[in-house]
């Protein structure tokens, strides 16, 4: 098997990827914990009773979230102003679906996940995967939801920073209603969230990409197998191969 | 493979950690502090200290706690040990300290540039103002004597001072707020009485109420009183053209047709005598004529009165035996303001006869005499004799029972202009605000124009200010140490309230005793004012032992006098040392000794007469520039009849032009039921000319401008009631303004 | 003992004089255009009646419901509906959820508020500003779980005479008692729950589903991968199915 490398994430990327990482968990984790109403805790009550017990009560939490919303607006507004380029490919592949290709991916993907190949031809489908560009579907849906939840969470919250310090009164409706997206784009992303830290994490199949998150580089083969598309195009194809 | 990559995953990680946790320390202490968490706890923090005081917003001077956080007074509290007040403060009580901060307040003397009432003004200091002050009166002095200065000082605990600087300047031209009042009420009753009566209203089992207002027009403790005695079984009876809040809360109200009081009273006596209602053994021994008055008002039947007045003769009868049944415990309410008819003194003279008959005098729930309170005259004095004075006041001689110590506004005004009896060229004026309180406002300014010199001491730059040639700023209650006051309270007390300063004196605002001691100073006459407050108020309250520690630690002293009984073997100050129903003095001086009724002039044409009245939220003149109040009370509508409304094309909403001879104004129409469809209703204190009010400059009309200026004939006291209006739109909404 | 703070008011004593307005005002600083209470002017057999209010600081309170951060509560302490300012974000869905309108939005602070029985003046032994200052004494403060407060044994003498001014379709379940007769009775509103604040409620089973779901999607892909081995080898997916 070949050794070569294949750069396929710069500093930038990596930056950007675990400073959301780590954001965005600490977010998720404060902005459910703001969250104290019978009717809506999606953790329960402990949730919330437990980190402001942690912090010293729900105003120091509301500062530390707030504080924190900025901090990652702000890195993300660093990242784009300084990789402009990157930011522009990594949108670019990631809205980039051809539903020939894609939907059947998406969906036999799953299923091979769980049932294996075996399951696939149980189904009657052929097991073999179509092949995939720079991202597979499941990362680009995935990252869909992150762009849009993101811009969702950062105008919403945006929104709910401005009420609690300069808007007046007239603004209630747009804040009441910036809590629900809120609540919302959070939980949607969360929920692939979890697909994406086992796949990532966990999923043996996906370690180099997990290595490539700190090293920027995969090995040729891995980039062959799992992202045949963009492997021709950087490493021109079998003709290619030395 | 793994560990190097966690290996990197740990250095990058960390790296990355702190990366943003430097960013957001950084951030976070840059991010504004939360306002709310900031501000949360201003407002709640406790106060630094209290402080004793004493109210000024109305003349009622409540006795007060006001609350102090660092240097700023935030809060007025109630004084509960205060008994006048049964331990309250009103509306108007906790607006105080906006008093105290109001952005418009004058803060250094003002010299007036340019034309009266134009309002340009250079700042002078107070040597100057005082020296200047000096030198005027002076001059108008050896001018036209001395009794060519004029001073109007209004109800203020240092007025005092005002009238001890005029006796020793030596004119006798003094006035002050009372005869544009009570002076024709207190004549009434002082002269059936042979003293001003307080009503004792927590006993009382039954009150008719003429007039007066008591759950807005708020009298302590009789406004609390009243609720109380209500709560415990006080019928309540309520005449009043308008439906005001008493009128509202009373059991029955009834809309008198405008003026005809004194019909409703003489067919009361006519019940109580005609039915020997009356306790005849209490009659004869403590009251004088009973007989002329059974001839008087033989005539007076319910029915008669009914026809004049309104009230149905039935409910006449009724009141009259129900005020007969609850006697002695049953009165009817004197009430303060009695500045309405030309006949007015005479009409409060028919209430005092009832009362009488019912009586009360003397007695739990009914009219009670002055209790003592045992303040000591301070440093006594001997006015200077002035060769050239004139014989007397010059608004002397238009009526004939004029108090002489109050004398008559709208006489003196009269005086002023004409020149008559001689000329009186000069004006001290301290805390009162005639352009406003006066009827005919264009006349008062014509009075200040006649005058060669004009000084006005006041905290704010009311209308008369604006029109004063120097202006001198006085601080707030809450600033100033004032010399003890003796109040009345009926059956609640008799006490004495003081104030000291809460916080100092703010800007160049100097209290009244310092300018009149200056004045005094520069005219030669230092040695009357040879004293400050602080010794004055020693002097005072010599005779009572207790006072001083019962001021400081109480805020108010009580005297434990008498309340009942106090007239037990003693005369009455009448000629027959009895209780006058018949007034032997008023035959003598060709008045009539018995109140006569004439109907009150009708109305010309489809003219309406105007009212006046009160609301809890104002003061006259002296409270619309208060930023508290004035989110309640911006400005004054046009109380009308819808009917009569409709008959002259106004609809709700619109603005009114209202006019009388004297003047005219344009405010918001209020169509209302309440009122009676042949009367109008406005507050007084609005339509400001002075640019010096903020708020109340040009907001609704001024009342003043409409009333024409008459008097009663006796006392000289304004009769406020006596003008006819036309009321016309103006135009829809907010399109006119005055 | 239990404490629950309430206010007893004889509404036949008010006459109006606006005094626990003013006075409420400047004790809390509270901006121009706004006021924590109120008199209602009503009608009685023929005569007027005013009836004094302010927050009810209910039992049952529906602007906690409307809270998403929780910032406003019922203190099991004293019984008393808070706003933790620091907490609260300005939403404004607990205004329209009062149906006394008992509450604004603080225009300065950019927080929601109300009423609090003036805490800061009681923690100083003063009674709230409205209770003090009043001239008939219509209002009465205390604990009614005390019978020997003033303001126990007036709820406890009157308990059948005592009237509860609420919405026929929102009671709250007030803490702010009438003493017989009062007017007007049917000026409360119903509690109005913002739209956002129900579909947020709404979407909470949702969620949950949703990452449930995605969770146990997981777990199945785990459970494989631990049952049937892992690995780049062994499984291999035939993406490309003639690699070199």
């Amino acid at each position: 098997m070949s050794t070569r490398s294949l750069t396929r994430h710069n500093r930038w990327d990596i930056f950007i990827h675990w400073f959301n990482a780590v954001l965005w968990l600490f977010l998720t984790a404060t902005g459910l914990a703001l969250i104290d109403n019978p009717a809506v805790n999606p953790l329960g009550q402990r949730w919330p009773d437990l980190w402001r017990g942690i912090l010293g009560g729900g105003g120091n939490l509301l500062v530390v979230h707030e504080v924190a919303g900025v901090v990652w607006v702000l890195g993300f507004v660093a990242y784009l102003a300084c990789n402009r380029r990157g930011a522009a490919f990594f949108l670019r592949e990631v809205f980039r679906v051809s539903p020939a290709r894609d939907i059947p991916w998406l969906l036999k993907k799953p299923v091979q996940m769980t049932l294996g190949e075996a399951g696939l031809r149980w189904l009657g489908q052929d097991p073999t995967l179509p092949p995939q560009g720079f991202y597979n579907m499941g990362q680009k849906a995935f990252a869909q939801a992150a762009v849009a939840g993101g811009v969702g969470l950062a105008l919403s919250g945006a929104a709910m920073l401005a009420s609690h310090l300069i808007l007046g009164p007239g603004a209630q409706l747009l804040v009441s209603w910036s809590i629900l997206v809120h609540y919302l784009c959070a939980g949607l992303v969360f929920a692939g969230l979890l697909v994406h830290v086992y796949m990532a994490a966990v999923a043996r199949e996906e370690r180099p990409g997990l290595f490539s998150m700190f090293t920027g580089t995969v090995p040729e083969d891995y980039a062959r197998h799992h992202h045949r598309l963009w492997f021709e195009e950087v490493a021109g194809g079998p003709s290619r191969k030395n | 493979m793994a560990t190097t990559s966690d290996l990197r995953l740990t250095r990058r990680g960390f790296l990355k950690a702190a990366a943003v946790a430097g960013t957001g320390a950084l951030l976070g202490s840059l991010a504004p502090a939360a306002p709310a968490a900031a501000r949360a706890a201003a407002s709640d923090a406790p106060y630094d200290r209290s402080a004793f005081s004493v109210c000024d917003m109305c003349f009622n001077k409540c006795g007060l706690i006001a609350r102090v956080r660092g240097d700023k007074v935030v809060k007025l509290d109630p004084n509960p040990k205060f008994l006048k007040s049964r331990g309250m403060l009103c509306a108007r009580g906790n607006a105080g300290l906006r008093q105290l901060y109001d952005p418009d307040r004058l803060r250094y003397p003002l010299l007036r540039q340019g034309e009266r009432g134009e309002g340009k003004w250079r700042r002078i200091s107070w040597d100057e103002a005082l020296d200047l002050a000096a030198a005027r009166m002076k001059e108008i002095g050896e001018k036209h004597t001395r009794c060519g200065m004029l001073f109007t000082a209004g109800s203020d605990m240092q007025s005092g001072f005002v009238q001890r600087l005029a006796e020793v300047y030596g004119s006798f031209n003094v006035t002050s707020h009372e005869s544009l009042c009570l002076v024709s009420n207190n004549r009434g009753f002082l002269d059936t009485f042979g003293e001003v009566p307080f009503p004792d209203v927590l006993h009382s089992k039954y009150v008719v109420m003429a007039g007066a207002n008591r759950f807005e027009a708020l009298v302590t403790p009789d406004s609390m009183d009243l609720m109380t005695a209500m709560q415990n079984g006080l019928k309540l009876v309520v005449l009043d053209p308008r439906r005001t809040k008493t009128a509202g809360l009373a059991h029955e109200w009834h809309p008198i047709r405008p003026g005809t009081d004194m019909a409703f009273m003489l067919a009361l006596a006519h019940v109580i005598v005609g039915e020997k209602l009356y306790d005849a053994a209490w009659m004869e021994e403590k009251t004088y004529g009973l007989e002329q008055l059974a001839a008087h008002v033989a005539d007076k039947t319910p029915e008669w009165a009914a026809a004049e007045c309104g009230v149905p003769a039935a409910d006449i009868v009724r009141i009259a035996r129900e005020l007969a049944a609850a006697a002695p415990q049953a009165m009817v309410y004197p009430g303060r303001r009695s500045s309405d008819y030309e006949n007015s003194t005479q009409i409060r003279r028919s209430f005092a006869i009832v009362n009488a008959l019912l009586g009360n005098w003397d007695r739990p729930g009914g009219l009670l005499a002055a209790r003592q309170v045992g303040l000591k005259g301070a440093f006594p004095y001997t006015a200077p004799w002035y060769d050239d004075s004139p014989p007397e006041r010059a608004d002397a001689g238009r009526a004939p029972i004029m108090f002489e110590e109050e004398g008559s506004f709208v006489h003196m005004r009269e005086a002023v202009l004409t020149g008559e009896p001689y000329p009186v060229k000069g004006w001290f004026i301290y805390k009162t605000n005639p352009m406003q309180t006066a009827p005919d406002r264009q006349r008062t300014a014509r009075m200040m124009q006649a005058m060669d010199f004009v000084v006005c001491v006041d905290i704010a730059m009311s209308d008369t200010a604006w029109m004063a040639d120097l202006v001198l700023p006085a601080p707030s209650y809450l600033e100033r140490m004032d010399p003890a006051s003796g109040l009345q309270g009926s059956s609640a007390c008799a006490c004495v309230v003081q104030r000291d300063p809460v916080v100092p004196a703010l800007y160049e605002s100097r209290p009244v005793f310092d300018i009149v001691k200056g004045l005094a100073q520069r005219l030669g006459l230092g040695e009357f004012f040879d004293f400050n407050v602080e010794q004055f108020r020693v002097e005072q309250l010599k005779g009572l032992s207790d006072a001083a520690r019962a001021l400081a630690e109480d805020g108010v002293y009580y005297n434990p006098s008498k309340v009942y009984g106090i007239y037990e073997g003693r005369a009455h100050k009448t000629k027959s040392q009895k209780i006058e129903m018949y007034n032997q003095r008023y035959a003598e001086l060709g008045l009539d000794p018995l109140p006569v009724y004439a109907p009150p002039a009708a109305a010309p044409g489809q003219s309406l007469r105007m009212v006046v009245g009160r609301n809890a939220l104002v003061t006259h003149s002296s409270t619309q520039n208060n930023a508290l109040l004035h989110e309640l009370v911006p400005e004054n509508t046009l109380w009308i009849h819808p009917r009569a409304a409709a008959r002259a094309g106004v609809r709700p909403g619109d603005r009114v032009e209202v006019a009388s001879p004297a003047g005219r104004g344009v405010l918001a129409a209020e169509l209302t039921p309440d009122i009676r469809e042949d009367t109008v209703y406005m507050l007084t204190g609005f339509g400001a000319l002075s640019g010096g009010l903020s708020l109340v400059k040009g907001r609704g009309a001024c009342l003043a401008e409409i009333l024409e200026s008459r008097a009663d004939a006796l006392t000289g006291n304004a009769a406020m009631h006596e003008t006819f209006v036309t009321v016309t739109r103006a135009g829809a909404g907010k399109e006119a303004r005055s | 003992m239990k404490t629950q703070l309430a206010m007893l008011v004889d509404s036949s004593k008010c006459i109006d004089c606006k005094a626990c307005m003013l006075s409420c005002k400047v004790a809390n600083a509270v901006p121009d255009g706004a006021w924590r209470n109120w008199i209602k002017p009503g009608a009685a057999q023929g005569r007027l009646h005013f009836q004094p209010g302010g927050c009810m600081h209910c039992d049952t309170p529906t602007c906690v419901q409307a809270c998403p951060t929780g910032a406003t509560f019922k203190d099991p302490a004293d019984g008393t509906v808070k706003i933790d300012r620091s907490l609260c974000i300005g939403c404004g869905n607990c205004i329209p959820a009062c149906p006394y309108g008992a509450r604004y939005r603080h225009p300065e602070l950019k927080v929601a508020d109300k009423c609090d029985f003036c805490a800061g003046r009681r923690a100083q032994g003063l009674q709230p500003a409205c209770v003090d200052t009043c001239p008939t004494k219509a209002r009465v403060f205390g604990n009614i779980a005390d019978p020997e407060s003033e303001a126990g044994r007036l709820y406890r003498e009157n308990q059948s005479r005592l009237v509860r001014v609420v919405n026929a379709r929102t009671d709250t379940k007030p803490n702010m008692f009438y003493l017989a007769a009062t007017a007007p009775l049917d000026w409360p509103v119903e509690a109005r729950m913002p739209s956002a604040m129900g579909l947020m409620a709404g979407a909470t089973p949702v969620l949950r589903g949703l990452v449930g779901l995605t969770g146990l999607g997981v777990l199945a892909m785990l459970g494989r991968q631990l049952v049937a081995g892992g690995g780049r080898g062994s499984e291999e997916s035939k993406e490309d199915a003639h690699v070199d």
